[in-house]
């Protein structure tokens, strides 16, 4: 694993994704290139004057080392979601990393699971795209993301693509509470593993809260799978 | 024969905060180690310099490590 070290970063680019979800992307100044994992995340300082930290999972993917992009929760409206609202195009960020062992295994598992729930789709998707686009693996590999409301869903267009495109791909969205017009599942995330029959040889990741994460570890004990084979990030 | 520690800066862990990020190690690493269970753990307070352990505590994602500064007695970090 890569040791973290210090870097300042250049605020490039801000996607809007609906009123609470925001991606920022960020190009690197110094050192050149941000050499990290899919799955990692990197510390920001967020208040130079009392030095406190936040930190966040880049969504991007390791192929793209001059720069990475942060998916922002900003409901929480902390002293980190302030601080990214207030950064204006071309403005420099300090910060610490790549950081985390939330990274891709090395065991020979066919078959790839991931489990996010809200922002925790993040380093999935770092996770996902690097084994898609840059290792161009063949292995089944399947999302589940929960969400709470249908209006704060995104990228479903790109992860619908990828399903189009990608025989191996499948990706389930589940909403906890649901509007009228949403056709696709309802629930949590855990209920769809349960309904869902998972493959003995699988790799499970799984980020979001500890709640959701715990909940998710013991189901998949109870159906036979082993601490080895689940990786977990927990964001709170 | 006690080590004396070198630093001003004396660190610990809230076990029930930690969430096995495992940033105070990444930063750290002669000072926290995590345990079987990926609980963040003090190895040594002489591990790092000051200053790193104070990044080290800055950068936990939840507040679990706390930085005392034995010349004063007041808590560095997190801020009160």
């Amino acid at each position: 694993m890569n040791a973290p070290k210090p870097f300042k970063a250049k605020f490039e680019e801000k996607i809007v994704h609906n009123a609470r979800y925001s991606e920022y992307h960020f190009e690197m100044i110094r050192p050149h290139e941000l050499d990290f994992r899919s799955g990692q995340y990197i510390s920001l300082l967020v208040d130079s004057t009392t030095g406190q930290r936040r930190s966040y999972s880049l969504c991007s993917t390791p192929a793209a080392q001059h720069g990475f992009e942060l998916l922002i929760d900003h409901a929480p409206a902390g002293v980190g979601s302030q601080f990214l609202s207030s950064l204006q195009f071309g403005d420099e960020v300090q910060g610490i990393g790549p950081m985390g062992h939330f990274v891709l295994s090395e065991q020979p598992e066919q078959v790839l699971v991931f489990v996010g729930t809200g922002s925790g789709i993040a380093p999935l998707r770092s996770m996902i795209l690097d084994l898609i686009q840059v290792r161009q693996d063949a292995r089944d590999i399947t999302l589940y993301w929960g969400m709470r409301h249908v209006e704060e869903l995104f990228w479903l267009d790109d992860f619908q693509d990828l399903v189009e495109k990608l025989p191996n791909f499948h990706f389930y969205p589940v909403i906890s509470r649901p509007t009228n017009g949403w056709s696709l599942s309802t629930g949590h995330v855990i209920d769809l593993l349960l309904a869902h029959k998972l493959q003995k040889n699988s790799g499970f990741y799984i980020c979001g809260s500890s709640a959701m994460i715990n909940d998710v570890q013991k189901l998949l004990f109870e159906k036979g799978f082993n601490k080895d084979s689940i990786y977990y990030e927990k964001f709170s | 024969m006690p080590t004396k520690q070198i630093g001003k800066y004396q660190v610990s862990v809230i076990n029930e905060k930690c969430i096995s990020a495992g940033s105070c190690v990444a930063i750290a690493g002669g000072v926290f180690e995590l345990d079987e269970e990926g609980i963040a753990r003090v190895i040594d307070q002489n591990g790092n310099d000051d200053e790193t352990k104070l990044l080290a505590a800055q950068s936990c994602p939840t507040a679990a490590v706390i930085v005392i500064d034995t010349a004063t007695g007041k808590q560095v970090w997190p801020i009160e």
